[in-house]
């Protein structure tokens, strides 16, 4: 069924102009699956995907209202790293990156995970303190991170002004070279094909409207096709995470926020790390097109609106020039927002609820993106074991009931 | 680009413009000014008024890139800003749209994407290779071997489309500007300067906004009739008070018509943002003219009836020598009669409301014949296509309208729904004669107006579309993106492997997402795919068009880039006396005086003063100043008496440290909050958050106050000795106590506030004087205190003496995880309050008790002071703790530290191994946090 990907398939194929076959299938609503996923982006893909893999449940959906992956997961800008600030989440994202390194091969669909390197500036004292809390933490849990100093920031970027005439100085940074950045959709098509390929079926612009629960447990779902039996039902919905357990009578502390993206017309690469600066609340990288991606830390109000503003793009251009003066003749070519769900504890929300069979993997912030393999795995053995993995038994729902809160704060806020 | 140079140089004498035509009725080239300029190393002159493609093709250049992926030459398709392949490189500024920068003297223009050259043909190559790079093919290989796939991806990434920037390219001027027209009208063709006229005749304000160099739209380059059209419309709007924008593109329409406009073609400002607050938004843009699809519809040769007319009527260049039309529209038809006018042979125009139809474009390099559905071949060196418009709805999407698909007049059409501040007029709602959308701009402006507050409400009558052929391809494959060169033919094999939605088959072939963003391919596109998947284009729609709506540069986004930065009074006193800069966030204080050590002995022997005016200072007033205080701290505050001062803590919602300070209460309903410099403002929203969501009940009035004292801690055992010379204030033991406040008068400057309180822990006061007599006081201080040896110090001293104190700083010593049990902070928190922010997480954490505490850390090698942020180890890889703050001690003449440990290691004389960043590690003993006078004599004394 699946045709397998290569250079010579593609030049066979495109000698002889065959087609290729669905990248993922089309099916009708079947009456009953084993497990219903609301979600079709990385994290909802992922599962579904190390569902069939690892633990051979192959009678699966994957719902999506919309088309696959046009959620947070085609709207972030797909920055990959594990340089984490508590030790758990350096795990945890670590293990995120060590998926990531291996998806191409193991999804014979090449997600472009361009390792080049990920620098967090520090402009003052206190932030370079932090770069080097977070490096020794990193380097302990044999992670690759540093400290370097300006001129190794300026052989890194050429373009950065790292004199110490600028209003906000660059003291340093935190240097993560496994860090990088990645297509996004890419990754969404692969876990798809994959998992179609081992009998999950994917429904695109299939609303969830209810979810039924009788005496506490999930019994199944209605949608916008029709009905579906199942005794699973796992959220991994993002910017609607909230509305969507709530059909089955699940609260979330979840408040809603716009995060806004923009990009550059193309230019020559000349830009080959990716620069976050938390004090100038940007990052920025360049993709193999020759765009400069940029992102700022989440809109100040909670909205469900993904429209961008005129003032993120003036104050995002005005940081930028300050850390590179010399590209102003740069045009913004196209702005967008995505939705992100965040959470007290600025950390996700997995496992259990109060409705048995209705499971969450939500609340991922500005962050989701990077941990969606790791969460992926993660979910699916809970789905087919019943229980809790360690590497994400720290983010249960009931945590902000008992005030067992997970603090990744310092790392996570307009961390890139 | 040494050898361009070189060229360039040797070849000084200006190439000949053979196709230059006599003058037009309607030319906007200045023959009597000559401007000469490089093209890829050559000299050229056009007349003032060309654009660089309208000079170069006057002198036959038919080719300005080539395309990034195939290496197609690219010539002149639409003669204006949307030309897709005449994107170039002029000095340091990549990507000018070469249609329509004008001309500018000694400018030096290069080509950009071509790759080994601009006219050698690599076209052989292509052959062989075209077939593996179908969209997407970079999905489907350079998987293996992994580590190579760094690699592929630098050659990739060489196909980069686009010019190149340069680090040292020194930034020209930007700017920004605000205005607040009551109608804005974006677009001045014939519709958008009729409802301009009419607005500003009802008596609005109105601002009018054209992307070209002039106004006028497609009237422009029309005949006698239109010329004649447009000289009334200029002359109206020129007598109706308008101002009038030209080479200027609004860009975005954003909440409450805040609108965004790039002003460009001013003197000296490369280019200006300019935000509009408009009562009324008109938009006006036209149409968009859609290029055909075909094989070889992307040869240099092949053009859009508009760019014809605009290269004839503008700029009086003959577009070729020998052409062919496929008409679908009066537009054609006249460029059709514009060419044979100016004496360019039409050998043969096809008409395709009767069918005809061309198959392919043939050329090497340029188009030297066309192949018709017939299968006659004609040869030529122009091939003009009329097949259909798209409407550039944009500004209308971005105010929240969903564009429908008219199918009898093959394009999209705004939809219902619109807010009652944005209106449309023109091409983009329907078609008529001149006189038919000047009066439906005359109708739209006069609504728009009335809707202003000007003059009565008005009826616009419907404009209507014209029917037209839907024509989007021929029988062959062509280009339906020129910049990402994606074809039908990949349209078509991406919707075949399921990419088969409008933002998938985006996605996926990156078709729409080029420099003009979709405006000449989205409706192709979408018809490919259309055809492909057998659904209509209203079922498929389009993709959201977002803003902006034409490119815009980072330096007009930011304009003038000026941070801002805050300085105490004092600062000017500072930068005379060697003081080294601290930057603090939004301050700028000093970080020491050259030698920090030095000021440190000063504290402990003498005296010291330190400008501490960033500490943030907020008034509170208002007999629920108690309640407000007990609820934001951790601690007690009901029996804090006039004149006394109290440390708290504040804590947020998740029991995490947020902040700390001293309150003193000066009057019966009257308190001064300090919290630390960079939590100022954090603080005062904390505040005015629970004051105005919690309990707006609460009569509290706050006031920030942080600027308007200046404040001066003065520590050192002779502060008293100091301080009594400048003050009226009795400043004994037993008159003014530890942890009191005082008002008074200090260097003859009245109402000063006195605390009596030590972070250095030497005997200290801090006071706050009204921040324009700062420096007086700050002067007299030294002045008076010469002969006891005071001496200023800087944030470096006073960071050296409170970790000898033990005293934890905010924000270093604590963090984002840091609660308040685990920094030794407990004993504040009164869980038997009623409540406090912060109270069911904290008690939580006294139920679980603290997991780590802060402690004292001192190197056993004295010599070694471990970087803030190393890790304190177990083994391997275990982390026992963490130090926060670490410096070299001058009193005691050792390195020092104060550290987070898990708790079964906080007893003192504990010794733990600290990892150093070299990666030595080094044993380190644990003590209390004190490290010096832990007794407090010196403070209290």
């Amino acid at each position: 069924m699946t045709a397998r990907y290569s250079a010579l398939s593609l030049l066979s194929r495109g000698l002889r102009g065959r087609n290729w076959p669905l990248v993922w299938r089309r099916h009708e609503l079947a009456p009953t699956y084993d497990a219903v996923i609301i979600g079709a982006g990385v994290h909802g893909l992922a599962a579904a995907y190390y569902l069939a893999v690892n633990h051979g449940i192959r009678n699966v959906a994957v719902l999506d209202r919309s088309y696959l992956g046009g959620g947070g997961s085609g709207r972030n800008t797909a920055i990959i790293r594990s340089n984490y600030l508590t030790p758990e989440g350096v795990r945890f994202y670590d293990r995120s990156v060590k998926l990531y390194e291996t998806l191409a091969s193991e999804l014979n669909f090449n997600v472009m995970f361009s390792q080049r390197g990920h620098l967090t500036l520090a402009h003052n004292d206190s932030s370079l303190r932090t770069m080097r809390w977070r490096a020794e933490v990193n380097k302990l849990q044999g992670v690759d991170s540093e400290v370097i100093g300006p001129d190794e920031i300026k052989s890194l970027v050429p373009y950065m002004d790292v004199s110490a005439q600028t209003r906000y100085p660059i003291l340093g940074a935190l240097y993560h070279p496994p860090g990088g950045i990645i297509r996004h959709d890419a990754v969404n098509w692969g876990y798809a094909r994959g998992a179609d390929a081992r009998g999950v079926q994917i429904h695109e612009y299939t609303e969830v409207v209810g979810i039924d629960v009788e005496e506490g447990r999930v019994r199944g779902v209605q949608t916008s096709r029709g009905h579906i039996s199942t005794p699973v039902v796992l959220n991994c919905t993002a910017g609607w995470s909230s509305l969507v357990s709530r059909l089955a009578g699940v609260r979330l502390p979840i408040s809603t926020h716009p995060l806004q993206a923009a990009v550059t017309e193309p230019v020559k690469v000349f830009l080959n790390t990716v620069v976050v600066s938390g004090t100038l609340h940007v990052y920025v990288s360049q993709t193999d097109r020759g765009e400069l991606v940029f992102g700022a830390s989440t809109d100040p109000y909670p909205s469900y609106s993904t429209r961008g503003s005129l003032e993120f793009t003036e104050e995002l251009a005005g940081h930028v020039l300050e850390l590179m003066p010399s590209i102003a003749a740069l045009r913004v070519l196209r702005q967008w927002a995505g939705l992100c769900d965040m959470t007290p504890d600025f950390s996700p929300i997995m496992g259990e609820t109060p409705v048995e069979g209705f499971l969450v993997d939500v609340g991922w912030g500005t962050y989701g993106f990077k941990a969606g393999p790791v969460a992926g795995e993660a979910m699916a053995e809970l789905v087919a074991t019943g229980k809790t993995p360690d590497l994400i038994s720290s983010f249960p729902l009931s945590r902000f009931a008992d005030g067992r809160l997970v603090g990744e704060k310092g790392a996570a806020a307009v961390g890139h | 680009m040494t050898a361009r140079v070189r060229a360039a140089r040797s070849s000084r004498r200006p190439a000949e413009t053979p196709f230059r035509l006599p003058p037009q009725p309607g030319e906007v080239i200045d023959r009597s000014r000559l401007v000469p300029f490089d093209w890829d190393g050559r000299r050229y002159v056009g007349f003032a008024g060309d654009t660089i493609t309208s000079a170069l093709a006057a002198a036959g250049v038919r080719t300005f890139s080539r395309s990034f992926k195939y290496s197609r030459p690219r010539g002149i398709l639409t003669a204006s800003a949307l030309d897709p392949g005449c994107t170039v490189q002029v000095g340091d500024e990549p990507n000018v749209r070469a249609s329509a920068r004008r001309l500018a003297a000694g400018m030096s223009v290069v080509p950009q994407n071509v790759w080994p050259t601009l006219r050698y043909d690599l076209r052989s190559v292509n052959k062989v290779v075209a077939p593996f790079l179908t969209a997407g093919f970079y999905y489907k290989t350079f998987m293996s071997p992994r580590p190579l796939w760094p690699a592929y991806e630098r050659v990739l990434s060489r196909f980069a489309s686009g010019g190149w920037t340069s680090p040292d390219a020194i930034p020209s001027y930007y700017d920004q500007r605000f205005t607040h027209p009551d109608v804005l009208v974006a677009g001045g063709g014939p519709a958008g300067m009729a409802a301009a006229v009419e607005a500003a005749r009802a008596g609005a304000r109105v601002l009018l906004v054209e992307e070209e160099h002039e106004l006028g739209g497609s009237l422009r380059w029309g005949g006698a009739q239109e010329l004649e059209a447009l000289g009334r419309l200029r002359a109206d709007v020129a007598q109706a008070g308008i101002e009038v924008l030209v080479d200027s593109v609004v860009a975005g329409r954003y909440d409450d018509n805040w609108i965004s406009i790039a002003q460009r073609g001013l003197p000296d400002v490369t280019e200006r943002l300019i935000k509009a607050r408009a009562g009324i938004l008109v938009v006006a843009p036209g149409l968009i003219e859609r290029p055909y699809v075909f094989a070889g519809n992307d040869l240099p040769g092949v053009m859009l009836s508009t760019a014809v007319r605009r290269l004839i009527d503008l700029y009086a260049v003959a577009p070729g020598s020998r052409a062919v039309v496929l008409s679908a529209n009066a537009e054609g038809d006249a460029a059709a009669a514009d060419l044979d006018r100016v004496g360019v042979e039409v050998v043969r125009v096809l008409d395709a409301r009767r069918g005809e139809d061309v198959r392919r474009a043939l050329g090497r390099g340029t188009l030297s014949a066309v192949e018709v559905a017939d299968g006659s071949r004609i040869d030529c060196d122009l091939l003009v296509t009329a097949t259909g418009w798209t409407a550039p709805t944009s500004l209308l999407n971005m105010a929240g309208n969903q564009p429908v698909w008219d199918p009898l007049a093959a394009r999209f059409r705004p939809g219902e729904g619109l807010p009652d501040t944005v209106l449309a007029t023109g091409g983009i709602v329907g078609d008529g004669s001149v006189d038919e959308l000047v009066a439906h701009g005359t109708a739209t402006g006069a609504l728009a107006a009335a809707r202003a507050g000007f003059g009565s409400a008005a009826v616009v009558a419907p404009l209507s579309p014209h029917p037209h052929p839907a024509l989007f391809r021929a029988t062959t494959h062509g280009f339906v993106d020129f910049p990402e060169d994606v074809s039908s033919k990949d349209v078509m094999a991406a919707a075949a492997e399921g990419y088969d939605s409008s933002e998938l088959v985006k996605r996926y072939t990156t078709a729409t997402m080029g420099p003009t963003q979709g405006k000449l391919e989205t409706v192709n596109t979408v018809a490919v795919l259309a055809e492909a998947t057998g659904r209509s284009i209203e079922e498929l729609g389009t993709t959201v068009w977002r803003p902006p709506y034409a490119p815009i540069s980072l330096g007009a986004l930011a304009g003038r880039v000026s941070p801002p930065a805050r300085y105490s009074p004092m600062q000017p006193w500072h930068e005379t006396h060697s003081a080294v800069p601290l930057v603090a966030g939004e301050w700028i204080r000093p970080d020491s005086y050259g030698d920090p050590a030095a000021e440190v002995r000063a504290v402990r022997s003498a005296v010291g003063i330190i400008d501490v005016t960033p500490l943030g200072k907020l008034a509170l007033h208002g007999p629920d100043v108690p309640n407000l205080l007990a609820a934001a701290y951790v601690n007690k505050w009901a029996k804090l008496d006039v004149g006394s001062v109290r440390y708290g803590v504040m804590c947020a919602e998740d029991g995490v440290i947020l902040d700390d300070g001293v309150t003193g209460r000066l009057g019966a309903a009257r308190y001064l909050m300090s919290t630390t410099s960079s939590g100022a403002a954090t603080v005062w929203q904390h505040l005015e958050s629970l004051l105005q969501t919690e309990h707006p009940d609460w009569r509290v009035h706050i006031t920030p106050m942080t600027t308007a004292y200046a404040s001066i801690n003065i520590a050192g055992p002779r502060s008293r000795e100091l301080l009594t010379r400048l003050t009226d204030v009795d400043l004994s033991a037993d008159a003014f106590p530890y942890m009191r406040v005082r008002t008074g008068r200090i260097a003859d400057v009245a109402d000063c506030v006195l605390w009596r309180i030590g972070f250095t822990g030497e005997l200290s006061y801090e006071i706050h004087v009204p921040a324009s007599y700062g420096l007086h006081v700050w002067e007299a201080l030294l002045e008076r205190g010469r002969d006891l040896g005071v001496r200023p110090f800087g944030v470096e001293a006073q960071r050296i003496l409170r970790l000898e104190k033990g005293h934890l700083i905010v924000a270093q010593d604590t963090d984002g995880l840091t609660k308040a049990y685990d920094a030794g902070l407990g004993d504040l928190v009164k869980l038997d309050k009623d409540d406090f922010v912060g109270k069911p997480e904290l008690l939580w954490q006294h139920e679980d008790g603290a997991q780590q505490s802060l402690v004292g850390l001192v190197p056993v090698d004295p010599s070694i002071v471990p970087a803030e942020g190393c890790q304190i180890v177990d083994g391997a890889t275990g982390i026992l703790g963490r130090i926060t703050s670490s410096r070299r001690s001058p009193t005691l003449d050792r390195s020092i530290c104060l550290a987070y440990v898990l708790k079964q290691y906080a007893e003192p004389d504990t010794v733990v191994t600290v990892r150093l960043p070299d990666g030595r590690r080094i044993p380190a003993t644990v003590t209390p946090p004190t490290h010096f006078d832990p007794e407090g004599a010196r403070l209290r004394g």
